[in-house]
């Protein structure tokens, strides 16, 4: 009884200490931590970790992301910014406050960073054309090696003239077109290539029977063909977006039909069915953000 | 068919109602009257005074011509303020005119009065008429359907040949040659003897035509060579009976071995001058037509046939106007017609046919002292497309002896062609795709599903084959004329809407990988600007002539679409999409937005010879989109810079009936640079400096 009074007074000394005094260096233990937002992110992003009673001097407070210290950008009493920093793991967030370290509930994952890259030339021959049946190998593009590949399953996309198929849905019937085993999947979207965000709200529609998921033909899919100039221009503005082989996503700018994408092709002159592409690749499954 | 048959009966009885219930009042004919002044009958025709109309009208006189020494139409049409005569998109192919900013299709052109017909792709080859023996040409601008019907939109040319007036038999030879072995000869003879009259003109024109481009096979205009008669009789049987009988032929060769390219323009022209009284006109008037192309692309190896596209259009118009004049300067005019056109080309399933009939009203009258007005409208009824009503109204107010108002507000529309309802073509040279017109796309459609040809049809398909609009403009005319002494001025602010455009769409994509396209209204567009033209006479004998056109021309539905932010242009640098701004838009394509034209004509009476000197500039235009969004922006690597034509002609007379003429068209030597050239290829936009010289002897 004795011992227990003795705490009792000791706590109650305490709190009227605390209640007296608002700068005391004890209240560093009481933060608390809720929330990491978003919970997955890449490398460099900005994450925002909330919580309660945090100081509100950076040098106080100390956030480290799966074992690598963040470099915080803004601070207040419930909210700490920061970028993901560099040799992140996916793992615990923990903020630690004067020694004082406490961890979100739940884990936070690094992200593979997005790639974002050109593909330059990638030759796309085709036999026929002009009225004659048209024929020949696809030429099958990997979004996760950025490169033209002789696999008949770890590709997303496949050029064969103006006509990209993609590794999802059923054979459209055109002679030589590769076997459909992968879920890839496009769609359009009109835009500036840096403005299509994600995938949110795109419909996807795969390869079907007669009928490819980018359409072809002139001013129906990606390009234009002027009568005039005799000249495939890919039509600004339409950006191709596509489900990957395997529930990936990306997003694709085409810039050029012609060997070396001059900027202004000769229809005689320059070598066609030179594809060259921006794109950019979102290598994290189930994620959607293309930027 | 009973329909056609009632408006025709309906007109006849309501013309001749009208006739009998004004016959007795006995006023003096003021239409018919001619004034020291110019006078013309394109803008209400009848007979009118250049100074009097409320109209924007460009006249020009055979003196024009003759001292210019050109010798085609469309020579003479790009001297003119507001007429600019456009080079095909591909430059070099065929010229269009364009008035107001409105393209050669929407403009009309007659001889004396009656229409021309052969249009490729749109344009009418305006070097087709010889201007040898006209009167003058005139032009009226802004939309005239409420007259002329169909393809009046942009405006009327109006070639008037000239009347024998001599009693003894008169007549010139005249040959000019010229650069690339231009040859031109021609000859006219009249006569005029009491009550009857004729005259009689050929021309043959040849030459070795010329090449824009190096480097690549065959030339840009091939060697030709045409012909052109003329002849026509004039008899008065009484004075108040009058016939006029016309036939011309035109026949054209190209020498395209071992390929053909041949055409035949052909037109006989009935026209019976009824005066019952001084104050009442029937004119009774029979017109049939026919414009043949006998086209064969062979292969120059093996002689293999590759494209046949022969083409014959006719067309057969009787049609009957009347004009009363209640008093001097009260005029009523009533018309109707019939057209019978058919088409047969090689294009076609068939021969196809049109009919229309029409009717037109107009009442030319002088409410007050100063001001006139003229109301018209034009009803045509069309067995193809939906009927059209075509108003005008026009003013004119004179704030005093040398200063006019002149406003008007009318509509104009343009049938769809033979083409937009009956092509069916699928081009299996050009990669297979196919091209239906309205009245074939749905048998179209139907036969390609049936042999499988199509992977998806894109449109609704229950809406195939429903009918095509006519397109169809307002315009707006609104110009102050000044004119005294010395100097002669006009400035007019123009405004043109076109709704209902044909354009082509896309109606379902076939399984080799193209589309078939079809024909729907869809664009509008607009053109609007102003006009300036000043003529003076500096001297006794020196005569000075400038214009200016502003011109705007835009597609509205673009202009909304750059608005919203949804137009997609590419950085040319990086190729990257960049969103364009409404600025970024340059226009309609093949449209400057300043052209100038500057004129001297100088008479020299001592030595009997005469000088002039004309430049006509046109500013920056573009010719195609080729970033693939459809519309001309300042991205596109297809602009021709501004550029000037400076042509030159001295003539003199000598022992009064020879005259010698000397000259140069672009004569500093312009030759510009096409932007749609290939890499290290160069191809002009103008074969350069035009010499000539022209002997002209009369008898």
């Amino acid at each position: 009884m004795k011992t227990t009074l003795k705490i009792f007074t000791l706590l109650f000394a305490l709190f009227a200490f605390v209640s007296c005094s608002d700068d005391d260096e004890d209240t560093s233990k009481n933060f608390t931590v809720t929330t990491i937002s978003p919970e997955s992110a890449t490398v460099g992003t900005e994450i925002t970790v909330t919580g309660t009673d945090f100081p509100t001097e950076t040098s106080q407070v100390e956030l480290t992301v799966g074992g690598a210290i963040a470099t915080i950008i803004s601070l207040s009493s419930t909210q700490i910014v920061a970028t993901v920093p560099q040799g992140a793991v996916s793992g615990a967030v923990s903020v630690n406050v004067d020694g004082n370290e406490k961890m979100t509930s739940t884990d936070f994952t690094v992200l593979s960073d997005l790639i974002n890259a050109k593909a330059e030339n990638i030759f796309a021959p085709q036999t026929g054309g002009q009225g004659q049946p048209i024929g020949g190998p696809f030429a099958k593009f990997s979004f996760e090696t950025g490169a033209v590949t002789d696999s008949d399953t770890e590709w997303d996309i496949a050029f064969r003239g103006t006509t990209i198929a993609v590794n999802g849905g059923a054979l459209t019937g055109t002679s030589e077109e590769p076997e459909r085993n992968g879920n890839a999947a496009a769609g359009i979207v009109d835009g500036i290539f840096t403005e299509v965000l994600s995938t949110e709200g795109i419909s996807f529609i795969q390869d079907a029977d007669a009928a490819f998921a980018i359409p072809t033909g002139s001013d129906n899919g990606w390009y234009n063909y002027n009568f005039m100039t005799n000249l495939v221009t890919p039509i600004p503005g339409k950006i191709l977006v596509f489900r990957t082989h395997d529930d990936k996503v990306a997003k694709v700018e085409i810039l050029s039909y012609y060997q070396d994408a001059p900027a202004n092709p000769d229809a005689f002159a320059s070598p066609s069915r030179y594809y060259t592409f921006n794109y950019v690749y979102n290598p994290n499954e189930g994620k959607i953000s293309l930027q | 068919m009973s329909l056609n048959k009632d408006l025709i009966l309906l007109f006849l009885s309501f013309a001749g109602l009208v006739t009998f219930s004004q016959e007795t009042q006995g006023l003096k004919d003021s239409m018919r009257t001619q004034d020291l002044d110019e006078v013309i009958v394109t803008a209400t025709r009848t007979v009118r005074q250049l100074s009097s109309v409320p109209l924007p009208v460009t006249l020009i006189s055979k003196k024009q011509i003759d001292r210019t020494g050109v010798t085609r139409l469309n020579e003479i049409l790009n001297e003119q303020t507001g007429i600019v005569m456009t080079p095909d998109a591909t430059i070099g192919g065929g010229e269009g005119v364009q008035i107001q900013g409105i393209a050669s299709d929407y403009v009309l052109i007659l001889i004396d009065g009656v229409p021309v017909v052969g249009r490729s792709s749109g344009n009418l080859d305006l070097s087709r008429f010889a201007v040898g023996n006209i009167k003058q040409i005139e032009v009226v601008k802004g939309p005239s359907s409420s007259l002329f019907g169909s393809e009046a939109l942009g405006g009327v040319i109006n070639i008037i040949t000239e009347k024998p007036s001599s009693e003894n038999i008169t007549g010139q030879f005249g040959h000019r040659a010229a650069t690339f072995n231009n040859q031109n000869s021609n000859v006219s003879v009249s006569q005029r003897r009491d009550k009857f009259g004729y005259s009689f003109f050929a021309d043959r024109l040849s030459t070795d035509g010329y090449d824009l481009a190096d480097g690549d096979n065959g030339q840009t205009v091939n060697p030709f060579f045409n012909y052109t008669f003329n002849g026509r009789l004039f008899f008065d049987a009484t004075e108040k009976l009058k016939i006029f009988a016309s036939g011309r032929y035109f026949s054209q060769e190209f020498d395209v071995m071992p390929s053909t390219s041949e055409e035949r323009d052909a037109n006989v022209h009935l026209r019976i001058d009824h005066n019952p009284s001084s104050k009442t006109n029937w004119q009774y008037e029979l017109y049939y037509t026919s414009y043949i192309t006998d086209e064969k692309i062979l292969d120059p190896v093996n002689n293999d046939l590759l494209l046949a596209n022969d083409f014959n259009q006719q067309l057969f118009r009787p049609e009957i106007r009347y004009n009363h004049s209640y008093s001097e300067n009260n005029t009523m005019t009533l018309g109707g017609g019939y057209n019978f056109e058919t088409l047969d080309r090689s294009l076609f399933a068939e021969q196809v046919t049109f009919d229309s009939q029409y009717l037109f009203v107009q009442y030319d009258f002088k409410p007050l002292e100063n001001l006139n007005i003229i109301a018209g409208a034009r009803f045509d009824n069309h067995s193809e497309y939906n009927s059209q009503l075509s108003p005008k109204l026009s003013a004119r107010y004179n704030f005093n002896e040398s200063f006019a108002l002149k406003v008007s507000v009318g509509s104009g529309f343009k049938a769809p062609d033979f083409r937009q309802l009956y092509l069916d073509f699928t081009n299996a040279a050009g990669g297979g795709y196919s091209v239906f017109g309205k009245e074939v796309e749905a048998a179209g459609i139907q036969r390609l599903l049936d042999t499988d040809e199509i992977a998806n049809v894109v449109v609704e398909q229950s809406t195939l084959g429903a009918r095509l609009n006519a397109e169809s403009s307002i315009g707006y005319n609104f110009g102050f004329s000044y004119k005294k002494g010395k100097i002669s001025s006009d400035i007019n602010l123009f405004r043109n809407d076109f709704d209902n455009l044909i354009d082509t769409q896309i109606l379902a994509a076939k399984t080799n990988g193209q589309n078939v396209f079809g024909y729907i209204n869809r664009e509008s567009v607009y053109t609007q600007g102003v006009e300036l033209d000043i003529k003076y006479r500096l001297l006794e004998n020196l005569d000075f002539g400038a214009g200016y056109q502003l011109l705007y021309a835009f597609d509205k539905d673009k202009e909304e679409a750059l608005e919203a932010g949804t137009v997609f242009g590419r950085n040319p640098e990086t190729l990257e999409t960049i969103r364009l701004a409404r600025s970024d838009y340059f226009g309609l394509e093949n449209r400057s937005r300043h052209t100038i034209n500057f004129k001297m004509f100088y008479e020299i009476p001592k030595w009997d010879a005469n000088a002039n000197l004309r430049v006509v500039y046109r500013s920056r235009f573009g010719l195609t989109d080729r970033n693939g969004n459809d519309l001309l922006d300042i991205l596109d690597n297809s602009f021709v810079a501004g550029y000037a034509l400076v042509n030159f002609a001295f003539g003199k007379t000598f022992y009064k009936n020879y005259q010698l003429q000397f000259g140069a068209n672009n004569l500093l030597d312009f030759k510009g640079q096409n932007p749609l050239a290939a890499q290290d290829e160069e191809v002009l936009v103008n074969p350069g400096t035009q010499f000539f010289t022209r002997l002209n002897i009369k008898f």
